[in-house]
């Protein structure tokens, strides 16, 4: 088992509820989950399900109604530097270019202009965007925009990056792309990867290991290993099918 | 269909050519059907050569439209000075808006032309009062503006600064001001229109000089060509003020899509 | 997570949301005292001459004594209301009647919009009131003189908003309308109509804000009743109480237009998602 390295990221009976006098919306019911550390590990749950929120509590955003965050063994509270995000919707500032989208986590942290120039050409010739630095995202295809995102989490300095459906708005060949691009960028410079997605194919093609989740309120429904899986991984293949069956039928698909 | 086609698209290309020349047919004979108490364009020309020999009021008509011109430079700088940070406190700072908003609110309703006769009672006929009447009706889009253009920055972009470490003062001048901008100029491109409006009331309730006066003068001593002619003055000079304006917008956002 | 807790965490939330909102209201209140009570002392203690500015409790007292007594401009406070009123909605009703349908047509049709377009963009650019003189030759200073400027200026908005609104609309609304059959006049009223209506009402409210603007400017140059000429014979008459109380009134006549206008605009557009 490759999986018995360091626990980077922790959460435990992690549960949000919005709270509201017209009645509540139970997100996030409980979740307890533990990733190693330089793992891949892909969160895959229906539409709508609370996994957004899940990621976002882990990454500061959204403050737990109840439960607890550990990095490295110690709790964290808000924001950390430690942790990044590539955003389902890009969240690419269309008023910087690529290299200044990409060094805002360096810039905000008040690293030197020469030096964090240095290090955004580095993730951005990683992703292939050499020579786009100069651009805007207006001139960016709608993949190219989600490798500057990439690109930007990278430069954060970010030991642990959470992935929020990162290819969920681009087309069915991008995203076929983007996937073989993650998995090149992440064997190529390790990190932990928490990877939120609804695409069963796209879960097992990515992950080191599955956790499913229920639909909303979510808990975990069950965690797959797929360290039997070789990579790179071929979805065609007997054994790759034979998981989507398991997974497809333990989802909610169904209809509300 | 085809040809149909194209005898449409030639229909099309002639149609304004149609509209302006039946406009112009239709201001001669009105002209004429009214005694020329509406002049007609040649009167309107006639008019203008006599005005570059002849001041009005001791200043020619360029005079004129460069003092009106100025009037409102003046109240727009002012108001771009002091209403774009205002509102930006207003769309940032929970309890300044908690304050400022409902006195703004409960002022903004009284427009800028009715505050006339109680700033021209304070301030007495210099320039001065007429500039403060302008920019009463400029500085309310620009503040209004700025403050929804900071409240409503989406929360995905406020989001991503604070993961990527921005806080505070950074978040504010890097991610919810830029965002803000687009707001912030149409703001200030709806005071350009508000402005040139107000400015016109203010010189034809009480002014000496501008071409809100000339208007009024026409008015007064039945110089309708003169009236008709300021109207045209004012109507060229608006128009260029706006085009001048998107093109500074484009300049210094040149990542906005249009 | 255990009940008990979980009560707890709404109570808590609950609380959280409460308190600001109360904290909000607060505010406003300080904010609004706040402007009377200064008004009230600069008024009071003469910081700006007293024939120069009254106070908040004067303007009351005038509004009320103008309720019953004509001087010195020669009309009771009602009168002035209802004279506005009837100005500036009658001016206000033809240019919806008029604008929108124009707008519409304008943007749906390539033709209408060729042949009218460029008038209306060489008119376009000089502004309402700069027409006051030609209205008065024509037609004196009555109601129609004033309702024609004040039909101008909200004409403007209304036609500029129902043009790009309609132009605004899905092209795929439009497709599956021309799949089923519809023709082009039809999936003009069934489908450009609707979907422009948020941009219609966007207008429509901008064209009533110039229009209540306009009448002052209107009544201040050209009138013999009217709120914006009570104001302007207070300064003729140097009575500075008659000028405050005409600018509240028609402060508070502007807060009412809007409020009728949110009511009615959320019962139309009652199908838009609201945020």
């Amino acid at each position: 088992m490759p999986l018995d390295g360091k626990i980077k990221l922790k959460a435990e009976h992690l549960c949000k509820i919005y709270f509201s006098s017209k009645g509540d919306m139970d997100a996030v019911e409980d979740i307890s989950l533990e990733v190693k550390e330089n793992e891949f590990l892909v969160i895959l749950g229906p539409g709508q399900c609370g996994k957004s929120v899940f990621l976002n509590m882990l990454c500061g955003l959204e403050e737990p109604t109840n439960g607890k965050i550990y990095r490295d063994g110690t709790e964290i509270h808000g924001t950390d530097e430690k942790i990044s995000m590539v955003f389902q919707r890009m969240a690419i500032m269309p008023w910087k270019n690529s290299m200044q989208n990409v060094e805002m986590g360096p810039k905000y942290h008040g690293v030197n202009k020469n030096v964090r120039r240095q290090s955004g050409m580095r993730f951005l010739e990683m992703v292939g965007l050499k020579g786009f630095e100069g651009s805007y995202p207006r001139q960016l295809s709608g993949g190219m925009k989600q490798r500057v995102g990439i690109a930007r989490a990278y430069n954060a300095d970010a030991e642990i990056l959470l992935m929020d459906e990162p290819f969920g708005a681009l087309d069915a060949q991008t995203r076929y792309q983007m996937q073989d691009e993650i998995l090149r960028i992440w064997e190529k410079d390790r990190r932990t990867i928490l990877f939120v997605t609804n695409n069963i194919e796209e879960a097992i093609y990515l992950g080191d290991r599955i956790v499913l989740l229920s639909k909303r309120p979510a808990v975990v429904k069950e965690i797959y290993d797929l360290s039997h899986l070789p990579r790179p991984r071929d979805n065609v293949s007997r054994s790759f099918m034979e998981m989507r069956k398991e997974i497809t039928d333990a989802m909610d698909l169904g209809l509300e | 269909m085809k040809k149909q086609n194209k005898y449409y698209h030639i229909m099309l290309g002639i149609f304004p050519v149609i509209s302006i020349g039946c406009f112009i047919a239709l201001w001669y004979f009105v002209a004429a059907y009214t005694d020329y108490r509406i002049p007609n364009l040649t009167q309107v020309w006639e008019r203008f050569l006599v005005t570059l020999e002849k001041p009005i009021a001791k200043k020619s008509i360029f005079e004129h439209a460069g003092i009106s011109l100025l009037r409102v430079v003046k109240a727009l700088a002012c108001s771009i000075i002091l209403g774009i940070p205002l509102g930006l406190l207003m769309g940032w700072n929970k309890t300044f808006r908690g304050i400022v908003r409902p006195i703004f609110e409960a002022i903004r309703p009284i427009p800028p032309i009715a505050w006339i006769p109680l700033i021209t009672m304070w301030f007495g006929i210099g320039e001065l009062p007429k500039i403060i009447i302008i920019f009463l009706g400029t500085f309310v889009p620009i503040v209004v503006n700025s403050y929804t253009g900071v409240a409503m920055v989406p929360r995905l972009n406020t989001d991503a600064g604070k993961i990527f470490g921005a806080d505070g003062r950074k978040l504010l001048t890097d991610i919810v001001l830029p965002t803000a901008f687009p707001s912030i100029f149409a703001g200030i491109r709806t005071a350009i229109g508000t402005g040139w409006v107000v400015m016109l009331a203010a010189e034809m309730i009480s002014a000496k000089s501008g071409l809100g006066f000339l208007v009024i003068r026409g008015q007064d001593v039945s110089d309708y060509p003169l009236i008709l002619l300021a109207m045209i003055f004012i109507g060229v000079i608006g128009a260029a003020l706006s085009f001048i304006f998107n093109r500074i917008e484009r300049w210094i956002c040149p990542w906005m899509e249009k | 997570m255990e009940q008990m807790i979980r009560e707890s965490k709404k109570r808590e939330a609950l609380g959280r949301m409460k308190k600001e909102s109360i904290r909000n209201l607060c505010l406003g209140i300080v904010g609004i005292a706040g402007l009377l009570l200064l008004w009230d002392m600069v008024a009071r203690f003469g910081i700006i001459p007293k024939n120069l500015i009254v106070s908040p409790w004067e303007v009351v007292k005038t509004l009320a004594i103008k309720m019953s007594d004509t001087k010195p401009e020669g009309s009771l406070l009602l009168a002035h209301i209802t004279s506005s009123l009837i100005v500036a909605l009658s001016g206000y009703a033809l240019a919806l009647l008029i604008g929108i349908p124009l707008g519409l047509l304008m943007g749906w049709y390539k033709a209408i919009d060729r042949l009218i377009g460029p008038v209306f963009e060489v008119l376009r650019p000089v502004p309402p009131i700069a027409w006051i003189p030609f209205t008065i030759i024509f037609l004196g200073i009555g109601l129609e003189a004033k309702a024609v400027i004040i039909f101008l200026s909200a004409f403007i908005p209304c036609l500029i908003n129902s043009y790009s609104g309609i132009k605004l609309t899905n092209q795929v609304y439009v497709n599956v309308a021309a799949t089923c059959g519809a023709s082009r006049w039809e999936t003009f009223c069934r489908v450009g109509i609707p979907s422009a209506m948020p941009m219609v009402f966007a207008g429509m409210r901008i064209s009533l804000g110039n229009a209540w603007s306009t009448l002052v400017a209107a009544e201040m140059l050209a009138a013999n009743k009217g709120l914006g000429y009570m104001i302007l014979m207070g300064r003729t008459y140097g009575r500075v109480d008659l000028i405050m109380s005409g600018m509240v009134m028609i402060g508070i006549l502007g807060i009412i237009f809007n409020a009728v206008f949110d009511r009615v605009e959320r019962f139309v557009l009652r199908w838009r998602v609201t945020r």
